[in-house]
């Protein structure tokens, strides 16, 4: 080998040297490198790790703490997972005992149930499922579901998880709601009053009895505003309350106005308008109650013309009763004054049959004087102005009777007893004993009249009663003499008014009068004065 | 002595029947007609010599009794002349109303003639025995 050769060679030698050193060197780079990024991959893994770690304690927890039930089951049905909501809903343990979901549907609701599950597997999910599960302790519920299936890499359906909701209560609340929104619009539809609503002017809501009453549709009312089913200037009118209920001031009100109808006819009507304030107090509707008055105004105008009319005629019966006194007494008094002048002047001239003619007139005009008499104490038995109650002792008022009435010298009058004393009118209760007992007096027949006063002390009123031995009165007259102008006999003191006195003055003190007669042999009137 | 009456009547025969019993009882007095409660003004403004007592009806056309009474009892002078009310009217409201203005006496005229009579003479009988004054203008 020449020196060349190994010179060659050497310098070859020295070159792989270099070059393995070099080798070695990067190598000792790269394994450097390898080992930070070894250590690097280490650390990230760790981290990941504990974050991994992390994220299931934390998903952990907001399955322990999710207000809403979740499970998890395998794709035959039976329960993996459940967290404590799950648990408490449904009563079961599946640490304790295993679980399959079948068992938990509701009879009813299985093959829903079965469906909606091979929906879930098709679909991948499903949302709002609704139907009833069976729990351990709490009966039958009902829930609402959403639910999701779980895949493997391969796409194979392994297990679903899904969130139960039980809305058994919001279910119960709603349909508590839901009665209560139709027994209110059953009241509302059912009203005879028309309801409206409305939103300031517009209309949002009616009722049946309004659409009837204006004649217009559900539909045509809510294109309407107020003012187009109001007169004009009645809808000024209100709108200045309207303004005061707007602005809070106050929170009602009521106006009787007029509405205009869809065949332009309009009608008068109460309304009541009330505001529907949310919780700030601002005004969302004013809800209005519509009340036809038509009819009552009718009859309050009928009633008020009929006040009026027994106004007019209870003053034209005052006056009556004044014009009887005086106007229809005078020219009693005049003829009696000119027959006494005609008797005075030219008795000579008259024979004994004119005299007796004279007489005949002097005795009709005090008939007709006594009639006008009894019509007027008849007129004013009502008249409270000059009713005065005091205490009466009737034992004197009949003594004092006994001297007004003229009593025949054959009759007598017996009171029984001591009677009692009353309170009452005197001259009302003076003119009931008096007209009573002169009945009696003037119908006697008999050689000797018999006249007896009784009476008997009742817990509420006095009955009294007044018997005599007269002529009688038939059964068929017994109510007919209580009425003014029926006298029954032809007697020329009786002006058939004493008896209708009678009952006038019994009715004013709540009593009652009767009689039992027989014709010929005498009558007993009994009548009653409250205590 | 002798008397001057000023009889307010709208009815003539009460009228003729007030005087008749003033003569046909030899009284002496003189009377004084107004048909109602206007005329009687009149007279009262004009005449010099003023009635000594006035007989006054309730009920009368144009100025009733009660509307003469509230005039007479408000003048100064007049509201001394005695007044008797003759009424056909016993009406409680009707006596209490007259009292109350004023009023000396309240005659009720009865239906009967001679009831009249004796009625007018008894209250001419007791006037003529009472102190009057006379009221002049």
């Amino acid at each position: 080998m020449g020196s060349d050769h190994i010179q060659i060679l050497k310098r070859a030698i020295q070159r792989e040297k270099l070059a393995r050193k070099q080798a070695e060197k990067i190598l000792e780079d790269k394994s450097r490198e390898l080992y930070l990024i070894t250590q690097e991959l280490k650390n990230t893994n760790q981290k990941l790790e504990d974050q991994v770690g992390k994220k299931e304690s934390a998903l952990q927890g907001v399955f322990d703490n999710l207000l809403d039930a979740y499970i998890r089951i395998d794709i035959l049905g039976n329960i993996i997972e459940m967290n404590h909501a799950a648990k408490k809903l449904f009563g079961y343990d599946i640490t304790a005992e295993k679980i399959n979901v079948g068992k938990l549907i509701y009879k009813e609701d299985y093959e829903y149930a079965i469906n909606s599950f091979q929906e879930l597997i098709a679909k991948g999910s499903f949302s709002d499922y609704q139907a009833r599960v069976y729990t351990k302790n709490n009966g039958v519920r009902t829930v609402h579901i959403n639910a999701s299936l779980i895949i493997d890499k391969n796409e194979n359906p392994i297990e679903v998880q899904g969130i139960v909701t039980d809305i058994t209560e919001e279910l119960e609340r709603k349909k508590i709601i839901e009665e209560q929104k139709n027994q209110l619009s059953a009241i509302v539809e059912n009203s005879s009053l028309g309801i409206v609503l409305t939103q300031f002017d517009k209309i949002i809501q009616t009722n049946i009895a309004i659409q009837n009453l204006l004649g217009y549709t559900k539909e045509e009312l809510l294109q309407k505003e107020v003012k187009d089913i109001s007169i004009k200037n009645e809808y000024a009118a209100i709108s200045d309350n309207l303004a005061l209920v707007n602005t809070g001031k106050i929170d009602n009100f009521s106006v009787n106005k007029r509405y205009k109808k869809n065949d332009g006819s309009s009608f008068w009507a109460k309304t009541n308008i009330a505001a529907v304030r949310n919780h700030n107090g601002n005004i969302k509707y004013q809800v209005a109650f519509i009340e036809d008055i038509t009819e009552q105004l009718k009859i309050e105008k009928q009633r008020d013309q009929l006040v009026k009319n027994l106004e007019k005629t209870n003053q034209e019966l005052k006056d009556y009763a004044h014009i009887v006194s005086h106007d229809l007494k005078s020219p009693l008094r005049n003829i009696n004054a000119l027959i006494n002048w005609i008797k005075e002047d030219h008795i000579d001239v008259l024979n004994k049959e004119g005299v007796h003619h004279f007489t005949m007139i002097e005795k009709t005009l005090e008939k007709m004087e006594m009639l006008i008499n009894d019509i007027l104490s008849y007129s004013s038995v009502n008249n409270k102005e000059n009713l005065q109650t005091q205490k009466i002792d009737l034992n004197l008022l009949i003594n004092e009777i006994k001297n007004i009435v003229l009593i025949p010298e054959n009759t007598t009058i017996l009171v029984k007893k001591k009677l009692p004393i009353i309170n009452g009118d005197i001259t009302r209760i003076q003119q009931l004993f008096q007209n009573l007992i002169g009945n009696a007096v003037i119908y006697t027949d008999k050689k000797t009249g018999k006249i007896e006063i009784d009476y008997e002390n009742k817990k509420s009123h006095y009955l009294f009663k007044i018997k005599d031995n007269g002529v009688g009165i038939k059964k068929e007259y017994h109510n007919k003499i209580f009425k003014i102008f029926q006298s029954l006999g032809e007697n020329e003191n009786s002006s058939g008014v004493g008896l209708a006195i009678v009952k006038k003055v019994i009715d004013l003190y709540d009593g009652d009068i009767w009689l039992e007669s027989e014709p010929g042999i005498g009558t007993t009137f009994y009548f009653t004065l409250k205590k | 002595m002798s008397f001057t009456f000023l009889l307010i009547d709208d009815d003539e025969i009460e009228r003729l029947k007030f005087a008749r019993v003033l003569d046909k009882n030899g009284y002496s007095h003189k009377v004084v007609e107004a048909k109602n409660g206007e005329e009687a003004l009149d007279i009262l403004v004009q005449k010099n010599q003023q009635p000594d007592i006035i007989f006054l009806d309730l009920n009368m056309p144009k100025m009733n009794g009660i509307e003469f009474l509230k005039h007479l009892k408000s003048d100064p002078i007049l509201q001394y002349i005695p007044v008797i009310i003759l009424s056909t009217s016993n009406n409680h409201r009707d006596v209490k109303q007259a009292y109350e203005i004023g009023i000396a006496g309240y005659i009720v005229k009865p239906l009967k003639y001679e009831e009249y009579i004796h009625k007018i003479k008894c209250l001419i009988d007791y006037w003529t025995v009472n102190e009057l004054i006379k009221v002049n203008l």
